[in-house]
C-alpha cells in the first residue's frame, strides 16, 4: 500500500464520521478540527483508520500530528516498518 | 397517602415508536384493529440457532433534524427514542419552553445488550481497534445525553431502572420532578429494550418468555389472560410522554391527553421474577388513595398483563380483591408484545390514545379467559368513554407500580 492509499483510507474514515465532508477535496494540510472534528471524533477517525490498515501502535505515536497529511504520513511509515 | 399536593399534571405530549407503527395515528389504527405483527424475530444478534418469536420494528423513521453524523454512533435503542422524542416535542410545543426548565427520565436499564454483544463479537480478538465512542454508548445513560444535546435540553436528565416497571417508573420520578419545582416540564421515555439471543435465552430459561409452542402459528402466540398462555412475548417499543402542570400547559396553549391523579409504587421484598398479590394489591391501592379515587371510580384498566401464567393469575386475584372487576379491561401486549423497559410508558400512552378515541382496543387471542367474570374487551374493539383509567407494571425485583389516569 502506498502514501497515496493511505491518505485515501484516513479520507474515507473521515467521511464515514463526519458524512457532510462526503465530494470535499482534501487536502495534506487540512486539520480535523478544522473539518469539524470533536475529541471524540478525532479518536474515532484515528481508531477506524487504524483497525481498516490493521496497524496496531500506541497511539501516543500519532500525538504530534498536526494535520491528515501528517496522519497519513505516520500510517504509511509505520505500515513500512511492520 | 393522599395527594396532598394539589398541582394537577398532565400529559401534552405523546411520542411512540413499535413494531405494531410508528406515530400515534398508526399505533392507534393497529392497536385499534389488533393488527400485531409477531414473527420469528431476524434483527442481528437476537438468533443463535434459535427461533424467538416476537415483534420487532420493520423501519424505524428518522427525523431529518437528526443527522447522519449523529445517527452513526446511536445505538438502536437511542435511535428508537429520538424518533419517539421527535414526535412528543413538537407536540407539546417544547421548543417554546425554557430550555432549563425541561427534565428528562428515562426509564430502563441495560437495554443495549444486543448491541453490546455485537461489539464483543467484532472486536473480542481485537480490542485495541475498538471505537472509542463505544466508550459512551455502552453506558445506558448516553441516552440522556444524546437526546439532551439533540434536544436542547438543559434542567435535569437521568435513568431509572426498574425492569419492565421502568416506563411507568420514568413517568413516575417526571411527575415527582415537576411537583418538586425542580423543572416546569419533564417528559419521560420508556426505553427500547434490545435483547440478544442471550437475553432471550436466560428469560426462558427462567420461564418467563414464552415457549416455542407457537413456532409455527406466531401471530398466536401472545396470549395474556387466556387458558393457553405460557408466558411473554417480546415487543420491540419506546414511549414517550410529556407531563406538566396543568395551569402551565393552559398557559403554553397545549391541550392535554389526560390528567395523572395518583401512582402509587410497592417492593414485594422479592428478588426473584414471580409476582406478588400483596405488592400489586398495596400500589394499586395507594394509586387509587392518592387519586383519591376508590375502585367503583375506575371504568378501565390496562393491566401488566403479559401472558406469564403466574402473573396473570395474579394480576386477576389482586384487581378483583381491590374490587376493579367491573371495570372494562383489555391487554395491550396481546397487540404489541412486551416492551420490557418500554412498557409501561407504553401502555399508559395505550390508554391515553383509547381515552381520546373513546374506544377500547380488542385483545388478541383471548379465547377463553382464565377468569370471565372481568369485563373484557376480546376480539373486537368497544366504544366506550374513560373516565377514570389505571395502568400497571411489574417488574423482576418484586417491583409494583400503578398510575390513574383522568379524562381532561
Amino acid at each position: 500500500m502506498d502514501r497515496e492509499e493511505v491518505f485515501r483510507v484516513v479520507i474515507r474514515n473521515i467521511c464515514e464520521v463526519l458524512p457532510e465532508l462526503e465530494g470535499y477535496a482534501f487536502r495534506n494540510d487540512d486539520k480535523l478540527k478544522d473539518l469539524g472534528a470533536n475529541s471524540v471524533d478525532r479518536a474515532e477517525i484515528v481508531a477506524m483508520s487504524l483497525e481498516s490498515l490493521d496497524l496496531e501502535i500506541p497511539l501516543v505515536e500519532l500525538s504530534k500530528v498536526s494535520n491528515i497529511g501528517e496522519l497519513a504520513e505516520v500510517l504509511y511509515e509505520k505500515l513500512q516498518s511492520n | 397517602m393522599k395527594n396532598y399536593n394539589q398541582t394537577k399534571l398532565v400529559i401534552t405530549g405523546i411520542g411512540i415508536t413499535s413494531a405494531i407503527g410508528q406515530g400515534k395515528t398508526a399505533f392507534t389504527q393497529a392497536l385499534m384493529q389488533g393488527q400485531s405483527s409477531f414473527g420469528i424475530m431476524k434483527r442481528q444478534g437476537r438468533q443463535k440457532n434459535t427461533s424467538f418469536i416476537g415483534a420487532e420494528i420493520s423501519e424505524l423513521y428518522i427525523p431529518e433534524s437528526i443527522s447522519k453524523r449523529v445517527l452513526r454512533t446511536a445505538t438502536f435503542t437511542e435511535q428508537a427514542a429520538m424518533a419517539a422524542l421527535y414526535e412528543a416535542w413538537e407536540e407539546a410545543k417544547l421548543g417554546e419552553v425554557d430550555a432549563e426548565r425541561v427534565g428528562l427520565i428515562v426509564g430502563g436499564s441495560n437495554f443495549q445488550q444486543r448491541e453490546i454483544m455485537q461489539i464483543y463479537g467484532s472486536y473480542a480478538d481485537k480490542a485495541s481497534f475498538i471505537r472509542p465512542t463505544y466508550g459512551l454508548s455502552f453506558m445506558d445513560s448516553d441516552v440522556c445525553g444524546l437526546c439532551t444535546e439533540q434536544f436542547g435540553i438543559k434542567g435535569l436528565a437521568y435513568t431509572v431502572g426498574g425492569a419492565s416497571a421502568s416506563g411507568q417508573l420514568a413517568i413516575i420520578q417526571a411527575v415527582q420532578a415537576v411537583w418538586s419545582g425542580q423543572v416546569d416540564v419533564c417528559i419521560a421515555i420508556g426505553a427500547l429494550m434490545d435483547l440478544s439471543y442471550l437475553e432471550c435465552h436466560a428469560l426462558r430459561a427462567l420461564g418467563a418468555m414464552g415457549s416455542d409452542r407457537y413456532a409455527d402459528e406466531p401471530s398466536s402466540a401472545c396470549r395474556p389472560f387466556d387458558k393457553n398462555h405460557n408466558g411473554f412475548i417480546y415487543g420491540e417499543a419506546c414511549g414517550v410522554v410529556v407531563i406538566e402542570r396543568a395551569d402551565y400547559a393552559k398557559m403554553r396553549e397545549v391541550k392535554p391527553y389526560a390528567a395523572i391523579s395518583g401512582y402509587g409504587m410497592a417492593m414485594d421484598a422479592n428478588r426473584n421474577p414471580n409476582p406478588s398479590y400483596d405488592g400489586e394489591v398495596r400500589a394499586v391501592k395507594k394509586a387509587l388513595e392518592q387519586a383519591c379515587l376508590t375502585a367503583a371510580d375506575i371504568d378501565y384498566i390496562n393491566p401488566h398483563g403479559t401472558g406469564s401464567a403466574i402473573g396473570d393469575e395474579t394480576e386477576l386475584k389482586a384487581l378483583k380483591d381491590c374490587g376493579l372487576s367491573h371495570a372494562y379491561i383489555n391487554a395491550t401486549k396481546s397487540v404489541t408484545g412486551h416492551g420490557l423497559s418500554a412498557a409501561g410508558a407504553v401502555e399508559v400512552i395505550a390508554t391515553m390514545l383509547q381515552m381520546k378515541e373513546s374506544r377500547l382496543h380488542p385483545t388478541k387471542n383471548l379465547e377463553e379467559p382464565i377468569d370471565s367474570s372481568f369485563n373484557w374487551v376480546k376480539g373486537e374493539a368497544v366504544a366506550h368513554t374513560i373516565k377514570n383509567a389505571i395502568s400497571l407494571s411489574m417488574g423482576f425485583g418484586g417491583i409494583n407500580t400503578a398510575i390513574c389516569l383522568q379524562s381532561y
